[in-house]
């Protein structure tokens, strides 16, 4: 009945007896640009795992694309496919160039020939400002090119959808803006994107959405104007205050 | 000493938990060892029974492997000794042909038991329980326990001189018996020891001053110059003879009584056992490098089993160890506990238990003997696949998990991320422990010799069974495996930098 890219209803997440996520509900629209914030251990991280279903889903529903993520059958790899993912500490194949990180799904997925792909890296590596990095080793690159690269094999696949975990707290401050920049490229060019981040400037610039959670639950969501200056909840105003 | 070589006893009484213990060892040693060992009984065994002349025929006879002097095998392997020369010279003189087949002594007696041979020859004491079940020749041999101190020792002559003494006999034998029986009487202690070549060791070095040990036994190994010299009169003789089954080819008993008879009048006999028993002084010791000369073809042979076990057991440890490694990391409860069970087991319990269990154990359990290197291949691919499954384990949770998420993230399967992107780090991360497993199942092998099998340690005991040189030959024999894994460790290391770079 939802027209949402993703919907999320209830979901529910625990860690042995430790209740992680105590019943979310979410729907992103396609182009959405969501910002999720809150503090440490308030579940963000977790509820992004559960949209491409890197962590086990406890209990709800998570659809992507019209598809349930919890139904026994679903055929994760091809949802994954369409899921690009970009994580805090980047985790780039270290045996790999940054050519052949880019190059590794779509040539394992049979999705595009060698040559095919060579030049879809090409591309992704020139848009990400890398291009002359192409042949280096990830252990090579400063931070903030490792995470543009990331971003680079996380889109190799045309993903529809971008989670970013994030991406721009493992980096020294000065790599903060390139990293941003790319992402806020991506937004510009209409890309479905669900963004944890503690760049409230950031996420008040690029979000059409924040979400703010708080314990499992999502404390308070709306437009950034709502959130980051018309506060309601005393929990959103505590975390502000020390944040901003 | 773990393997009680060639010169064990062989009477009943306190030896019999060893023998049935034996009786497997040996068993399997000839069906496992070189083809000479392991020929099928011919049919000849059973068909001279009926023949009346034993002209012209072939019969199967059983002996041990080795029991100096009355067989073992000589430097270039052939089966001899004061057994093996009378048998060959008695079917000489009566014109029948035999067929050796060293079996082991218990094995042999089975063997003869079951009709497989038609008879035994193994330094074997007649006694009146064997009479219950076997036909004996005439005596050919008189044994008997005797003392003998060091070469230069001139203080102990008598029972008498060992006061406050301590004495060496090998344990379950008639020597350490006869020794414990006058031990009280003349006020000292005895200490049993496994082999001859330690005892008579631990004479030389002093720790004891007096060895007992049997007749022929003794006198071999001074003819060998161990160092020792004999000071005694025998004592509780017991006398040797060839056995057939109890109303079997009494043709063949009739033929070596005959002939035996024939090699006593006529001197061989005499000449026979000086062979092995009287003091030459031709055979001094030669150089060390003499001895490196002399053991070298068969330690070779040694080195070249060792290696073989080793490299077939890698081979199927590293399947072992990469599947269950596997299924150590997985998600499935049960493959875990498959995986977990087996390297619970075979690192929870010692590789020599392990190695007796499948060459001795498993056999009994199904009927189904084994051959000894393929129980050695199992036990040790068994033993270093868990070894290697932990190390495969191991090597594949240091790669950081976010690597795997990465790639699952990606939309690649499970094995293909594996394969792609963790395995490749992995193995990186484990080759060092990999070369370090090499080289611990290529000592291990080392351990194969107590269940016989003829690698680099086994030869060595071999050789210094026989020629009382211990030191000498175990530091060769250490030297060799030092070389040997050097060069494969050093090999390793450079594939090692080639390969993961």
């Amino acid at each position: 009945m939802s027209t949402a890219k993703i919907s999320v209803r209830g979901l529910k997440k625990s860690f042995g007896s430790n209740e992680v996520l105590k019943g979310m509900d979410v729907d992103i629209a396609e182009g959405e640009v969501v910002c999720v914030i809150g503090p440490s251990g308030s579940g963000k991280s977790t509820f992004l795992r559960c949209l491409n279903k890197l962590e086990d889903i406890t209990g709800g529903t998570v659809t992507v694309n019209g598809i349930d993520l919890t139904e026994p059958k679903v055929d994760l790899n091809a949802v994954r496919q369409n899921i690009g993912m970009v994580f805090q500490h980047f985790n780039l194949f270290p045996h790999m160039s940054v050519l052949q990180n880019i190059m590794l799904a779509p040539v394992e997925l049979k999705k595009l020939d060698k040559a095919a792909a060579r030049a879809k890296g090409m591309e992704l590596l020139k848009r990400v400002g890398l291009s002359e990095k192409a042949d280096a080793r990830p252990a090579s690159l400063s931070g903030g090119q490792k995470q543009r690269v990331a971003i680079a094999r996380a889109l190799a696949m045309n993903p529809g959808i971008m989670l970013f975990d994030e991406a721009t707290s493992a980096l020294d401050p000065e790599m903060v803006g390139e990293v941003l920049q790319v992402i806020r490229d991506l937004a510009a060019e209409g890309m479905t994107m669900v963004v944890v981040t503690h760049e409230m400037g950031f996420a008040r610039e690029v979000a059409d959405r924040v979400i703010f959670m708080d314990a499992g639950v999502i404390c308070e969501e709306g437009s950034p104007e709502a959130i980051f200056s018309n506060a309601a909840q005393p929990r959103l105003q505590e975390f502000l205050a020390k944040v901003l | 000493m773990l393997r009680l070589p060639p010169l064990r006893r062989r009477s009943g009484g306190t030896f019999a938990a060893l023998a049935a213990f034996f009786t497997v060892v040996f068993m399997l040693l000839g069906i496992g060892g070189a083809s000479a060992l392991s020929v099928p009984a011919p049919a000849a065994a059973g068909t001279a029974v009926q023949h009346t002349g034993v002209e012209g025929k072939k019969f199967a006879i059983a002996t041990d492997t080795t029991f100096a002097p009355f067989e073992f095998r000589d430097g270039s392997g052939n089966l001899v000794g004061i057994d093996m020369d009378l048998l060959n010279a008695i079917a000489k003189s009566q014109g029948f042909e035999v067929d050796i087949k060293s079996l082991g002594f218990d094995a042999a007696l089975q063997a003869l038991q079951s009709n497989q041979v038609a008879g035994v020859i193994a330094g074997m004491s007649i006694t009146d329980e064997r009479k219950k079940i076997f036909d004996f020749s005439d005596p050919y041999f008189d044994s008997g326990v005797q003392m003998a101190v060091a070469k230069n020792d001139d203080a102990i002559k008598t029972y008498a001189d060992l006061k406050g003494k301590s004495v060496t006999a090998k344990r379950g034998s008639e020597g350490e018996t006869f020794a414990k029986s006058i031990a009280g009487k003349y006020g000292f202690t005895v200490k049993a020891l496994a082999d001859s070549a330690t005892m008579y060791d631990d004479v030389k070095a002093g720790n004891s001053v007096a060895v007992f040990d049997d007749y022929p036994v003794l006198a071999y190994g001074v003819s060998q110059n161990n160092g020792l010299k004999i000071v005694t009169e025998k004592e509780q003789g017991s006398s040797y003879g060839f056995a057939v089954n109890k109303g079997q080819n009494q043709d063949l008993l009739k033929a070596f009584d005959t002939g035996l008879a024939e090699l006593k009048a006529n001197g061989e006999y005499d000449l026979i056992l000086d062979t092995y028993l009287a003091k030459t002084e031709v055979t001094e010791q030669g150089s060390f490098f003499q001895l490196v000369a002399d053991s070298f073809p068969a330690l070779m042979k040694g080195l070249w089993l060792t290696m073989v076990a080793t490299v077939l057991s890698l081979a199927i440890a590293l399947v072992l160890g990469v599947l269950f490694g596997f299924f150590k990391v997985s998600e499935s409860k049960i493959m875990r506990g498959i995986a977990t069970t087996y390297v619970s087991i075979f690192r929870g319990t010692p590789l020599l238990v392990q190695a007796f269990f499948f060459y001795f154990g498993l056999p009994q359990m199904t009927g189904q003997p084994i051959n000894v290197l393929t129980a050695g291949v199992i036990t040790l691919s068994l033993n270093a696949g868990a070894y290697m499954t932990e190390i495969v384990r191991g090597g594949i949770q240091s790669v950081d998990p976010g690597q795997l998420e990465a790639s699952r993230s990606l939309g690649l399967s499970y094995v293909t991320s594996m394969r792609r992107v963790v395995v490749p780090q992995a193995v990186k991360i484990m080759t060092p422990s990999f070369i370090n497993q090499f080289v611990i199942t290529l000592k291990d092998t080392s351990l194969l010799a107590v269940i016989g099998f003829a690698e680099l340690t086994y030869q060595g005991q071999q050789i210094y069974a026989s020629n009382f040189r211990t030191g000498e030959t175990l530091l060769i024999v250490a030297a060799l495996y030092f070389i040997v894994i050097s060069i494969l460790t050093q090999l390793s290391n450079v594939l090692d930098r080639k390969f993961n770079k």
